[in-house]
This record gives C-alpha cells, structure tokens and sequence, in this order.
C-alpha cells in the first residue's frame, strides 16, 4: 500500500478544493471569459447562471440598450390593462449583484478564429466562449411595400419598444367602428399563440372604449396555436367582432400599401383604420452575418450544450436557433440558456454534468380574467429537441381556474423577470 | 506508517469524498432549483404563484410526488413533475429547503 505523507494528502485535498471552488481547467489564466452577445431573456439568463455558477468565470454581456422591454405582456399594454413601464427592465442587479460586466454597445462582427467579437465603437473583446442570443430579424422583402417607413405606418410591435407605444397610439386614436388589420406571419416565429392573443387582448380593450369596432385577422397560414381555446373565447367574450381569415381563403398577404393603409392578398384588398404588420422572421441579423445560420434562416445548434453546428465554441439560445419541437418563447430561451449556461461551466471549470431539464410554461390572454396556460417538457433525442410530456388547458374549464390562471400569470411576471434579470 | 495515522487519513479521505458529493449533489439541487425559480420566486417575494420557500423538504419532497402522480391539480407541476425521477425530487427539495425567505 501507498504511504500517505501529510502532504501528499493536503496537495489531494487541496486539488479537491479547487475543484470545488470551480477553477477554470486551464492553468496560468486567471479566469475563464466568456461573453454574452444580446441581453434579451435568453443573453441575460445565460450571463446571470454563469455568473451565478461559476466565480472562475468572468460574463461580459453586450447590449447596446440600457433596459429591455418583454414582448409578453406588452399585449396587456396593447390593451390599456398595464403600463409600459412595467414591462422595462434595467441590467443594474445583473452587474451589481452578479459581478456581470454589461457593455453597451453593438457587436459588430465575431472572428471565432480568433475568438474575439468587435465592437461597434472599435473596441475588441476576446472570448474562451461566446454565447450569441440575436433574436429575430425580419425576413427581407417578405412582403411586398413593408420597408421601414412602412413599419411607421404600420407597425409590427413584435420587438417590445416604440413599436409597441406607436400600435397603442394608433389604436387609442382610431375612432369607433374602425377596422384593426392583424396580419400574421408563416411558422416558425416568435412566440406562437401571440398575435391571437394580441386579437384577443384588442378585443377587450374595443368591447370597453370603441364597441363598434372590427378586427380582421389575416393569416399566413390555415390553422393556429391552441386555435379551439381562442375560437371559444372570442365567441363567449366578442361574438362577431373578430374574424379569422386562413391563407387558403385569401390566398395570402402578398403586399402592403402604407399609403392607404392597406393590405393586399390575392383576391382582395382590406383598407385598415389601424394594421399591425406581422411579418416572417428569421435569426437576428448577427448570427446571419457570422454565419451562425444554415439556408433555413434559423441556427442550428447541439440540443445538450447549445454549441452551434456551424462555428465551434460559439453557443446560441433563444428564438434564433432551431429548436425542434420547442417553440419561440421567452420561457424556452430561458430554459435553454439555463442549460448552456451549466455546459459552458461544466467545459471551462470541470464542475460535474447533470442531465438538462427543458420546458415550455406559458400562459395566454383571453380577456384580462381568463387566461389558459399550457406546459411541455422536452428532451434532446438524436440530436434533436422532442417534446416529453405535453398538457395545455381545456375549452371546457371553468370561469373559476381560467380566473386563477390570469392571476397565477400576473405573479409568473414577476417571478420570470426577477429570474432573468435579478 | 502507524495505523493511527492510517486511519486518520482513511477518514480524512471518506470525508473528502463524501464531501465532494455533497457539492456534487448541491450542484444538482441548485441546477434543478434553476427551473423552479422560472415561475417562484426564490427569495420568498411575489404573489399569484404559490412560494416554495421555507416549507421543509419533505413537504416539498411530498408536493413533487403528488403532483407526478395526478394531472388533476395543476397541469404545469404535473409535467415539470413527470420529467423528474425519485433521486431528482429528493435533491431539488434539500436545496429549495435550505433557501432562505429574504423578499427584495
């Protein structure tokens, strides 16, 4: 038997130690750095658990805005129901409480040859990992007449922001008895049950302040997310003030014309007192340019640690990737930047690997007291992200638990938010 | 070397192993605590969501197994719970148990 001498022993157990206190695998650096592109949910949650997980890890995260507004909720916004504020959060408790160094600038380009990501101001940040969370881009010329200006006119709002206050303006202003043009985009886009709930939410706010008004949604596709739940409610809550058109009865949008405000499909023209324009979506616009995204537009990506498929040591989560079976919702871009963010630790400090857990929870507007809410969990099989187990509220619930769900809702706000950014 | 010696190292030894499962396992309850803390608050603040804080392990061990066992509470719990094995429950309740109430 080996003889155990005093030091021997305390050199074991102080290698234990350090394993413990989670040092970076690579001797001689200080600390392992990686950084985090786009303080969306999914950048900012995987900047707050490597932080969190990690000391030997230092997170830059880069995002030239000074605070981010959710897209959910900004529907309850949409509807007078809650103040835009309230969906603004700030990066202070990310860099104060977490050690987080928050860099507000735009990445202008990433060299993952030499593992560094420029700045928009000149500057250059070198990476031992790089996690890039862009988000969505619009798709280009994806119909006809909808630039920028356009976008003005008729806004898309589907990034939370003065898109959103301009479509609130627009339908404050609009005079009772006007037409509310929804036009909705072609799968896959960002948080699949939104525009109905945003038809929905609209709804309630006409039904209080402009009862005589319509709204008219213009599909780009012949069926919808949890379509039974919303057809039962707009019958029970707005009978005869929405109206569900399917691509295989119009043919499809095919061209805006801001000028009159109209939206043009095959057979018909609909001229609109307000439009919200929402219009098919791509990968944002960095993972396009580093080449992060395949032909599809979207990013492919390994479903265990979120490396991307295409440029090794860069990670990617969010409505950017695809994501087999797991929808674009800010729930899914938090659950997988959890799990990225424990694979990046586990590679950098050899802390120990667990089995990544990756669900959907999501909870939808009818009216402002009924809301139904679903929940998936997913699991990677073959290289992709399958749905487990899958249960989502039924038509006939009563008013009673679809009233528990919208306030159950309200604290999930409170609860994801305070998750995601401190 | 002297069996007292021995021994005491033996121990020593046990002891580190021991204790790098303790944080080996401290580390799974806190990455399975992550998910919880997607809808309750781990600092015991918020309302509308039921806090899981300060409610003891083995209440929190007993919720988990009821809500694997029936849809009929609550279908989120429901499948958060499904996708959970025995060891998992046991681990996530001993870390949330530990988390302190300190509302911000």
């Amino acid at each position: 038997m080996k003889s155990w001498t005093r030091r021997e022993f305390s050199r074991l157990a102080g290698a234990a130690l350090l394993t413990a206190l989670n040092q970076p695998k690579a001797r001689g650096q200080a600390k392992a750095r990686v950084v985090v592109i786009g303080g969306g949910i999914g950048g900012a949650t995987v900047a707050r658990y490597l932080a969190a997980s990690a000391t030997a890890i230092e997170v830059t995260l880069v995002e030239p805005r000074q605070s981010y507004a959710t897209c959910f909720f900004s529907n309850l916004y949409l509807a007078g129901l809650r103040p835009f504020e309230s969906l603004s959060h700030g990066y202070e408790a990310l860099a104060k409480q977490y050690g987080i160094i928050v860099v507000h600038e735009s990445a202008a380009a990433i060299h993952p040859a030499a593992k560094t990501v420029a700045l928009n101001n000149g500057s250059k940040l070198s990476y031992d990992r790089l996690v890039v969370a862009p988000g969505i881009a619009f798709r280009d010329r994806a119909l006809e007449g909808y630039d920028e200006a356009a976008m003005e006119i008729m806004p898309h709002a589907w990034n939370a922001g003065q898109q959103t206050r301009l479509l609130r303006q627009q339908l404050e202003s609009m005079e009772d008895g006007g037409l509310f043009v929804l036009v909705a985009p072609p799968n896959p886009f960002r948080c699949p049950p939104a525009p109905y709930e945003r038809a929905s939410l609209v709804a309630s706010y006409f039904q209080r302040r402009k009862p005589k008004a319509k709204i008219l949604i213009l599909d780009a596709k012949d069926s919808f997310n949890a379509q039974d739940l919303f057809q039962d409610a707009w019958n029970r809550h707005y009978p005869g003030m929405i109206e569900w058109l399917p691509a295989q009865f119009t043919g499809g949008v095919t061209a805006i014309d801001a000028k009159t405000r109209s939206v043009i499909t095959a057979g018909a023209t609909f001229k609109a007192a307000v439009a919200n324009v929402i219009p098919a979506q791509m990968a944002g616009r960095l993972a396009q340019q580093a080449g992060l995204a395949n032909r599809s537009g979207w990013c492919p990506v390994d479903p265990v640690t979120f490396e991307s498929a295409l440029q090794p040591g860069v990670h990617l989560v969010g409505d950017a990737i695809i994501g087999g079976d797991m929808p674009k919702s800010a729930f899914c871009a938090n659950s997988q930047a959890k799990a990225c963010a424990f694979a990046i630790a586990a590679d950098l400090t050899g802390s120990a690997r667990f089995p990544a857990h990756l669900f959907n929870t999501c909870y939808t507007y009818l009216a402002p007291d009924d809301a139904f809410s679903n929940a998936i969990s997913f699991k990677p099989v073959d290289g992709k992200l399958k749905s487990v187990i899958s249960f989502v509220s039924k038509v006939e619930e009563s008013s009673e638990v679809r009233r528990q769900a919208a306030r159950a809702a309200e604290g999930w706000y409170d609860a994801f938010t305070h998750d995601v950014f401190g | 070397m002297r069996p007292v010696a021995r021994s005491a190292i033996a121990t020593g030894l046990v002891l580190l192993v021991s204790q790098s499962g303790a944080a080996a396992e401290a580390d799974q309850g806190a990455q399975l605590a992550a998910t919880c803390a997607s809808c309750h608050r781990l600092d015991g603040g918020g309302t509308g969501i039921p806090s899981i804080i300060g409610l003891g392990e083995e209440r929190l061990t007993n919720a988990l197994l009821a809500y694997r066992a029936s849809e009929s509470s609550n279908h989120i719990m429901h499948a958060i719970a499904l996708s959970l094995s025995d060891e998992e429950i046991a681990s996530v309740a001993r870390y949330v148990a530990k988390q302190g109430s300190n509302p911000r």
